[in-house]
């Protein structure tokens, strides 16, 4: 009979085992030990007054050595959490560059061991949201951003931003009953209501659904915006736009969109992310990028 | 606002003061353990450990007053981040990383007011080894100095800060800066054939910089590629700079970039 195998970023396990281990409260031992020494030292003291000096010192040292050594563990604690704040920052760069294996391996390495802090592990658990969304694993990432809303671990900005990425994997998985509620939540809410993210995510949503008309009068009105807020991901608009118009039939739009998308972004990244625009694949012309380039 | 020189003073004098107050606290310290019987051993050593976990939890209102500001100089509030700035510089704090943060976030808010040589005198003062090292902050003052020296087309000022970051390990948003200073510095003198030099890796990277940085890079890279006779190049970046910000706009930063659109 063959074993069972492991998955890959299995979320439920890594979110249980990331949890933060209970921590040696060093400064309480340091403060027992330190009321001990004294109450050792007054006591040998009464007890043998000739030997005064030799206890003094006996005991400077003893208090001295202590000091050093809640200095080391402070500086010790420093170091590690500084190292596993720089390997965090190291899977978010890695992110952006788009090595998803890397940065995955490294976040399954990371979750799995008890985190330092909460803040770190919450850092982690978003960027397994991202990569997560990136496999097309859109249930996954949707627990573990339904944990952190839930759990109230992110503030304000990085909260408005998992509810993003939240509301697109729900129209991933054709949960529009719960995106559309979900996108009604992101216009009531400050730093979300009127940005080009959320303009993207209606977008999204009225060509998923067939509305071309409205996802084509959305997208002229926010087009500057789109354009100002989401740098190089401005291309998933213009490919939701070159899909609304060839809803509509309207060729010369939609190849013209097209084009704008493809300049911006590969088609293959683009259908990777948007499965609705495949259709336009062999039935218009991308933008040819420079031989060298590819 | 205290002009940037006063501010670098009050800085300067407030770390001297730290640093002199660390080592009375170490003294102190040492003076507790040797003299007097036990007990006053122990209210001494507590009173002066006490005085300074106080003065550590104090130092550290600095960094909580100016934790803001960033994002308010993103967000364009400018007058509310100098408050706040002023007020983290103003108040004293044991750790000379708080100071040092403060002033560096002044520099950034002056850098995003477009007040180059105020930005540039901050810059200098924090990659200076007069005010203690700081390596992130000393990288970022460098990337900083760069960019307000390419503005007051000061180049070869430009080019020793270019330079002195070539040998340090830059994190990705550095690196993204480092780019685009360094491809502005190369389109002032003309090193075209330079700034096509491993051109796929600069157009990945300029990919993952916001809209108008990415137009920018790539629109001095259409240029180059335009003076290296490179047309596949030149049409494709060009094209994609258009797309992600208004020509005028480049062209009003940079008029050398008027060549890519009217000429």
């Amino acid at each position: 009979m063959s074993e069972p195998q492991m998955m890959f970023l299995d979320v439920p396990s890594l979110m249980e085992s990331s949890q933060p281990a209970g921590r040696v409260p060093w400064f309480w031992i340091f403060l027992g030990v330190f009321a001990g020494i004294v109450i050792l030292s007054m006591n040998v003291a009464q007890q043998a007054p000739q030997a005064h000096n030799e206890i003094a010192i006996f005991c400077a040292i003893l208090m001295g050595g202590l000091l050093a050594f809640m200095m080391a563990v402070g500086m010790a604690s420093a170091r590690s959490y500084r190292a596993e704040q720089k390997l965090i920052d190291g899977i978010g760069e890695l992110i952006q560059l788009r090595r998803w294996p890397q940065a995955a391996m490294l976040l399954e390495q990371t979750l799995s061991r008890p985190a330092r802090t909460m803040p770190l592990r919450t850092q982690a658990l978003m960027f397994l949201t991202t990569i997560l969304s990136r496999y097309h694993r859109f249930e996954d990432a949707m627990l573990v951003q339904n944990y952190l809303l839930d759990e109230q671990l992110v503030d304000g900005s990085s909260a408005v931003g998992l509810r993003f990425g939240r509301a697109m994997a729900m129209l991933r998985e054709d949960h529009l009953f719960d995106a559309d509620r979900a996108i009604n939540e992101l216009r009531r809410t400050s730093g979300a209501a009127g940005s080009a993210a959320l303009a993207l995510v209606e977008l999204y949503r009225d060509v998923k659904t067939g509305h071309p008309d409205d996802a084509l009068r959305l997208f002229e009105e926010k087009r500057t915006l789109l354009r100002d807020q989401l740098g190089h991901r401005v291309a998933d608009a213009y490919a939701l736009a070159a899909r609304a118009y060839d809803l509509q039939g309207r060729e010369s739009e939609c190849a013209q969109n097209w084009q704008n998308a493809t300049l911006l972004a590969p088609a293959g990244e683009l259908t990777r992310r948007y499965p609705e625009v495949e259709k336009l694949i062999g039935r218009y012309t991308p933008a040819i990028a420079p031989a060298d380039l590819k | 606002m205290r002009s940037a020189e006063a501010v670098i003073q009050r800085v300067r004098r407030d770390i001297n003061i730290a640093a002199a107050l660390k080592v009375v606290f170490f003294i102190a310290i040492f003076c507790s353990l040797m003299i007097g019987p036990a007990l006053l051993k122990m209210l001494a050593l507590g009173l002066v450990i006490c005085a300074w976990v106080w003065l550590s939890f104090t130092s550290a209102r600095g960094s909580r007053i100016a934790a803001d500001s960033p994002s308010l100089i993103a967000s364009g509030q400018y007058e509310e981040a100098e408050e706040r700035i002023d007020q983290a510089i103003g108040t004293f704090s044991l750790f000379q990383a708080v100071k040092l943060q403060a002033l560096h976030q002044l520099a950034i808010l002056r850098h995003a007011q477009h007040r180059w040589q105020e930005s540039a005198i901050l810059c200098r003062a924090l990659v200076s080894r007069r005010l203690g090292q700081s390596r992130v902050f000393s990288r970022q003052a460098m990337l900083l100095l760069g960019e307000s020296l390419l503005e007051m087309d000061d180049l070869p000022g430009a080019y020793q800060a270019i330079v002195a970051l070539y040998g340090q390990q830059l994190s990705l948003g550095e690196v993204l800066h480092l780019l685009l200073a360094q491809l502005d510095y190369e389109s002032r003198l003309g090193a075209w054939d330079r700034m096509m030099q491993a051109a796929p890796s600069k157009v990945q990277l300029a990919e993952l910089m916001p809209a108008q940085q990415a137009a920018r890079t790539q629109a001095l890279l259409a240029l180059a590629a335009k003076k290296t006779n490179q047309s596949d190049w030149f049409n494709w970046l060009r094209q994609r700079a258009q797309l992600l910000a208004d020509p005028q706009v480049l062209c009003t930063d940079r008029p050398i970039l008027k060549e890519l659109w009217y000429a």
